[in-house]
């Protein structure tokens, strides 16, 4: 970190070498999109990089990156509100048949081989679980047990105070179990 | 029977039992409470196949199109006087 904050390109390199799969992985599981997961990773690198001489190593530079990643996700599902990637429709959908008729019809429509690789990545049961958690579930599950941030870590990432984290990372829990079982029945 | 012997396990202690990282006194918990271990063997399963997910890599090349984009300052060396004849 001594050496990024010097200014060394290698030292930059190595940053994106060792961050570029956990901080790619976390977007594309919150935008389930590979290209634009990958706009918003190079976005924030960019931002991290850029803004190196300002970083506090008091703080954790993992802490800081998911920050301005999670941050990049957010701000974008805000934007697009995303209604087409939920599995279960239109969250404005109040019946069954409303969401169903307002889910994404995956098997009806012909993929481009990148959406081939998208449907074979994230096609499994754990993934469309996953999917299905609200943003702020999915953060806190993916930063927790996938990615092995601790509670604190995950409550200075998401600026949450920390029973909000735990409560959340519970209910993701539960509810990642309920789903994974309606698939199973 | 002590008290934390009769209480049941918090969703915390569930997740360190999940981890291996559970005190004795929660262990002792499980060994008697049926309710405690239907709970905590699924969540160490649920647990242990978010941990098994795969880390996705961003297409090949990523390195470089982003340190196209990034400015990256000249390393900061020692300080050295302006030279001057005098």
């Amino acid at each position: 970190m001594a050496w990024a904050q010097q200014g060394h390109e290698p030292a930059f390199r190595e940053l994106v070498r060792r961050y570029e799969r956990p901080i790619f992985s976390l977007l594309y599981r919150m935008v389930r999109d590979r290209a634009l997961a990958e706009d918003l990773a190079q976005e924030t690198f960019i931002k991290v990089l850029n803004a190196i001489g300002s970083y506090n190593p008091q703080f954790k530079f993992s802490s800081w990156i998911f920050k301005i990643a999670n941050n990049a996700a957010i701000d974008h599902l805000r934007k697009r509100e995303l209604e087409t990637l939920s599995l279960d429709g239109s969250p404005h959908a109040t019946t069954p048949d409303e969401m169903s008729a307002t889910a994404p019809q995956l098997g009806d429509r012909h993929e481009s081989p990148l959406q081939e690789l998208e449907a074979r990545e994230l096609g499994g049961a754990i993934e469309h679980a996953i999917a299905r958690l609200r943003p702020e579930y999915r953060t806190c599950i993916l930063l927790r047990h996938v990615e092995g941030h601790s509670y604190e870590d995950i409550a200075r990432i998401l600026d949450l105070p920390l029973g909000t984290v735990k409560t959340y990372i519970h209910r993701a829990r539960n509810e990642l179990r309920g789903y994974l079982e309606d698939r199973r029945e | 029977m002590t008290d934390s012997l009769l209480q049941h396990l918090t969703p915390e202690e569930i997740e360190l039992w999940a981890q291996g990282l559970l005190p004795a006194t929660g262990d002792a918990h499980l060994a008697q409470c049926a309710e405690c271990r239907a709970i905590a063997e699924r969540e160490r399963k649920l647990i242990r196949e978010l941990a098994q997910l795969t880390r996705f890599a961003p297409e090949f090349g990523f390195v470089e199109r982003v340190m196209a984009k990034v400015n990256v300052p000249t390393p900061s060396r020692p300080h050295l006087r302006p030279h001057t004849d005098s």
